[in-house]
């Protein structure tokens, strides 16, 4: 397949300082600004439960879970336009699609076997290849489509959503390493982006799991201290135990089975050459 | 009904009219604490569902969603027995109490359980049980295939992305199914932990080799034909979008914060939600969609969203007339009382199981029906 057949002369990034790494979905500056501003919405409406000051209105209501998860859509949707407004070209697209399948096929496996997570896995090293841009993108539409196809949509979604995305995206902005040095920053990665999903995911229905009477419950308008610490303890008594072995799992599923992965990927990456300049020039090039 | 036979011969309805309308009873469950307006909305959405729903996979997900309503009233009951703060007299049954150590302190496991908490822990639970049910309805009816053509047009890459790992999931399956195959006739394990490896390399490998060619294929189909946006729309749209993120990044943090000016609470929030909205649409711009196999959006459609509405809005309505009906007391307990208007609100979302076309699938059984009389009565007539 020769460079010149891609059709969109959109891909402006020359080949990158990082040839190790294909962009198959630039993060312009644009976007970058548009990750940060839906980054800093998304931690409100993780973290609302904490944040709010107990005087204002927000924090004594009983919906405000839910007018997140209206609220988030709409973000999730502008962020990933604005990703996309360039133009993902077929190659990129195609290997999304597919990726996305994969992890999507992935995911019944982990409510199976507890304290397995493959979804993460894959989002990590897809991540570590592509790129951040690729990598929220990716996280996005893989809960997307693994709720689609198990009917699973619901005011969760959106949480999942942005949560694999930060996954995702920040797989793609660790430091560059190679090697035995790569896989272990990856593992690591792995297992403390497993449980800080899991913890925010908890924050997030944490409002709704337990009635307002119990003494693990958020309370509204109660002083920030006082909830965290109730969170914190609901956080162990449901979910830490099968947290914990689920990133040891995930991190040592990266250490055993990274490097052939990675090799994978990283050789389709080469074959679709994400980063050849595309001219459309009368001669034709051998291939890329 | 409304529009004659044609309204009601047999298709799918619009995806987006059964959210809407479980959105709307969605609403409607939020404002109330009533047990029997919860179990009312409850038997609506149910009512519905058998009434509308196909054969389809996803059809099954309302017995899932109902399923998780039943894990979620359970939880709740036994938090609020196990951990709950017991309020009110009737004491039921006194537990005994477990000593914590410090930093758990204000969590007290056991102790005295009352009938008032039980209650008050049933209805929260079956508030939340009745929503999450309303939700099943919506994935059950809605086709997330024709949900997926209704995406914006400015995520139309994305919406591509997604729409190729729906239709290349089961090739995923086919291949899985060869690969361990291919393992079995060579003697070697195809199960367990250990060819988790060597079956998952061959499987991703052949999916991103799937991939490269299926890019291919899409280039040579004209994929990534785009309508010609002028510079200055293209600037609109980046600006919008930018300024509507940092509005609804200024806003909800206004909303959290106690001592911001009330200007950049809600109004900024608001205004951000609109630019962001702009955003979306105007970047639509530089998509070209196919007009083939439209989904129509007539009276079946607004008789659905509309009904859902109409029980969000006399729900609400009628919590602000009579707040006490829609959340009744359970300290003291009461008997809960069926209030009128939020009564007649909910029946009305009973409406799509009459007024909307019936799916194929029943349809099918009548046509199968009638085909049987006729080869009866013609081999009657030829006998």
């Amino acid at each position: 397949m020769s460079a010149t057949s891609a059709a969109p002369p959109t891909s402006s990034s020359s080949p990158t300082d990082r040839p190790d790494r294909a962009r198959s979905i630039a993060v312009r500056p644009r976007s970058a600004v548009a990750l940060l501003l839906a980054t800093a919405v998304g931690v409100a409406a993780f973290g609302w439960p904490l944040l709010a000051d107990p005087g204002t209105g927000i924090a004594h209501l009983r919906e405000a879970p839910l007018l997140f998860a209206l609220l988030l859509p709409l973000v999730l949707a502008v962020v990933l336009a604005e990703l996309s407004d360039d133009g993902i070209d077929a190659k990129a697209i195609a290997m999304l699609g597919v990726l996305t399948a994969v992890g999507a096929a992935l995911r019944p496996l982990g409510t199976g076997i507890a304290g397995f997570e493959p979804v993460f896995f894959l989002l990590v090293l897809a991540g570590r290849v592509h790129g951040p841009g690729f990598g929220f993108v990716l996280g996005a539409t893989t809960l997307f489509a693994s709720a689609l196809t198990t009917g699973g949509v619901g005011p969760w979604l959106p949480f999942q959503m942005l949560g694999a995305a930060w996954v995702g995206a920040g797989a793609g902005l660790l430091p560059r390493l190679r090697g035995r040095g790569e896989l272990l920053l990856l593992a690591g990665y792995a297992a403390v982006a497993g449980l800080a999903y899991g913890v925010a995911l908890n924050l997030s229905f944490w409002p709704f799991a337990l009635g307002g009477e119990t003494g693990l419950s958020f309370v509204a308008g109660d002083p920030v201290f006082d909830n965290l610490r109730r969170f914190l303890t609901f956080t162990l008594a449901t979910s830490l135990g099968f947290d914990l072995p689920r990133a040891a799992l995930t991190a040592a599923l990266v250490l055993v089975t990274g490097r052939p992965l990675l090799r994978a990927l990283r050789r389709a990456a080469r074959r679709a050459a994400f980063d050849a300049p595309v001219e459309f020039s009368g001669d034709v090039r051998p291939g890329g | 009904m409304l529009t004659g036979r044609t309204a009601l011969l047999p298709r799918q309805l619009h995806p987006g009219a059964w959210w809407l309308w479980a959105l709307g009873l969605v609403a409607a469950a939020t404002r109330t604490l009533n047990p029997l307006l919860l179990l009312l909305i409850l038997a609506a959405a149910a009512y519905v569902v058998t009434a509308r729903r196909t054969d389809a996979p996803w059809a099954r997900s309302f017995a899932v969603f109902f399923k998780l309503a039943l894990v979620v009233l359970a939880v709740r009951f036994v938090a609020q027995v196990l951990l709950g703060v017991a309020a009110g007299e009737t004491v039921l049954v006194t537990l005994p109490q477990l000593p914590l150590p410090d930093w758990a302190a204000g969590v007290a496991v056991g102790g005295a359980v009352t009938l008032e908490s039980v209650v008050a822990a049933f209805t929260d639970g079956l508030q939340l049980a009745t929503i999450l049910a309303c939700i099943g309805a919506a994935n059950a009816l809605a086709n997330p295939k024709r949900l997926l053509a209704a995406v914006p047009a400015a995520l139309y890459e994305v919406g591509v992305a997604v729409v190729v790992a729906l239709s290349f999931a089961p090739s995923l399956v086919t291949s899985v199914q060869r690969i361990r195959a291919a393992r079995r006739l060579r003697g070697r394990p195809d199960r367990g932990l250990r060819s988790l490896v060597s079956v998952a390399l061959p499987v991703l490998e052949e999916a991103l080799e799937r991939s490269i060619a299926l890019a291919a294929s899409m280039d040579s189909r004209g994929y990534g034909r785009r309508a010609e946006v002028s510079a200055a729309t293209r600037r609109l749209t980046g600006t919008s979008t930018l300024l509507g993120l940092l509005g609804i990044a200024v806003g909800i943090y206004g909303v959290l914060d106690a001592t911001s000016p009330p200007v950049l609470g809600l109004p900024t929030l608001l205004a951000g939600l609109v630019l962001a909205g702009g955003g979306l649409v105007l970047g639509g711009r530089r998509a070209v969609r196919t007009r083939y196999r439209p989904d129509p959006w007539t009276a079946p459609e607004w008789i659905t969203a509309g009904s859902g509405l109409a029980a969000a809005v006399l729900v609400i309505v009628g919590g602000v007339i009579a707040p006490e009906a829609l959340a009744p007391s359970t300290h003291p307990l009461v008997v809960p009382p069926l209030p009128l208007l939020p009564t007649v609100g909910v029946l009305l979302a009973l409406l799509p199981a009459w007024l909307t076309p019936p799916p194929e699938l029943l349809v099918r059984d009548v046509r199968r029906e009638r085909a049987v009389a006729a080869t009866s009565t013609s081999t009657k007539v030829g006998t």
